[in-house]
């Protein structure tokens, strides 16, 4: 590196940066925890609202040799709880509207670190994770249906998809949802 | 029927709590606030970055206790809020002023500016005193505080701020090196600062 460089970096690591104010990070921790703690209102809002339901089944993982056709079968038969009408898998959320969208995971056994991703197109965003257009993480789910309820919000008229993945042992089983968000807000209470 | 909380509360929560979330980010907290004040130049943009990222954090407290190493993480979700709101700001008419809106692109115009190319041969030579370099920063592209940052001053190598900033290696060195250069040549040519933000 050139002694310009070198130079360079030294100055700006000697650039005096201020530590945080007094009394910022407890107040900043608190605030987060505050914010977190008013999530499940939210939600049990959307509750209320009325849910969508969709559900990925997962036993036919160990069938072994799943072709992508009954694969992709597997996402359009399978996908809902029996108290949802047989053709929802296209879900219209109002502008502005909140709901949590169900996914039904339902596994034949025990899967110990699975990793979940969920990406959201179009103009619907996950709710609280505005800037978050793709979430992974990783979880244990146990033998018989799992219920995830991933909270979107339509931010703009448009068509869009919910894609929930499900990873684990190197086999993976999707399920997609179209989501469309009308142009009219949606209706407060 | 298991529910599972969003993204990820399971049977095996480890960090559901408000005070496990603080263990787990409090040491965390002040490099976080540096970081932003060197990319905000502004306290309460700082402390605003901050807290947006610690609101954003706080439901995803599970998968912080599973990681190996939670600040380039956090770093990341920082980073991304910041690009928003820069973008957010830009496309804003309010927000005349604010320059660059791609800091890599055709649109970062350097004419009319001291060529950065060569720098001053003299510049290893220059006393470069803090207050002429705490200058320059506040008049960088935000992009460019952010990557001499996080490479020349926290020391991350190109290769983690690829992977942290889900931006491709390529386009990084070059950023780098505009904001380097754009560095010296805002050290050695403040009279042209003016017009510079004009134009940008």
């Amino acid at each position: 590196m050139s002694n310009d460089s070198d130079a360079l970096i030294k100055g700006l690591r000697a650039m005096p940066t201020p530590e945080p104010r007094p009394g910022f990070v407890d107040r900043a921790l608190a605030n987060a925890a505050n914010a977190g703690s008013h999530v499940p209102a939210a939600r049990n809002t959307a509750e209320r609202a009325g849910r969508r339901n969709v559900a990925l089944r997962w036993e036919i993982w160990l069938g072994a040799l799943v072709g992508g056709a009954v694969a992709a079968a597997l996402t359009v038969v399978l996908m809902r709880p029996t108290h949802l009408q047989p053709a929802e898998r296209a879900i219209t959320l109002a502008l502005n509207e909140v709901r949590d969208i169900d996914v039904l995971i339902d596994s034949d056994r025990d899967l110990t670190d699975a990793t979940i991703r969920v990406a959201v197109t179009g103009g619907v965003a996950l709710d609280g994770m505005a800037n978050e257009h793709i979430v992974d993480w990783r979880t244990d789910l146990g033998r018989g249906p799992n219920l995830l309820s991933l909270p979107v919000i339509a931010r703009k008229a448009g068509a869009g998809q919910l894609v929930a993945v499900v990873e684990h042992g190197g086999k993976t089983r999707t399920v997609m949802i179209n989501l469309t968000v009308s142009g009219s807000a949606a209706k407060r209470s | 029927m298991s529910r599972m909380a969003w993204p990820n509360l399971s049977s095996r929560t480890r960090a559901s709590t408000p005070d496990a979330f603080d263990a787990l980010m409090r040491e965390h907290v002040p490099a976080l606030y540096r970081s932003a004040y060197r990319w905000t130049g502004a306290v309460d943009r700082a402390e605003d970055l901050v807290q947006d990222v610690l609101v954003r954090l706080y439901p995803l407290r599970d998968e912080l206790c599973r990681l190996d190493q939670i600040r380039p993480w956090a770093m990341r979700v920082m980073y991304r809020i910041f690009i928003d709101q820069l973008r957010r700001e830009r496309s804003s008419p309010l927000a005349f002023g604010i320059d660059f809106g791609d800091a890599d692109g055709a649109g970062e115009n350097d004419s009319g500016f001291v060529d950065p190319a060569g720098g001053p041969p003299e510049l290893a030579e220059q006393q470069l005193t803090q207050q002429r370099i705490a200058a320059a920063w506040n008049l960088l592209a935000e992009e460019h505080r952010v990557v001499l940052s996080m490479h020349d001053i926290e020391g991350y190598s190109l290769v983690e701020l690829a992977a942290m900033f889900e931006t491709p290696l390529g386009t990084l060195k070059s950023r780098l090196h505009r904001a380097r250069a754009r560095l010296r040549g805002l050290l050695a040519g403040e009279r042209f600062v003016a017009a510079d933000r004009v134009q940008d």
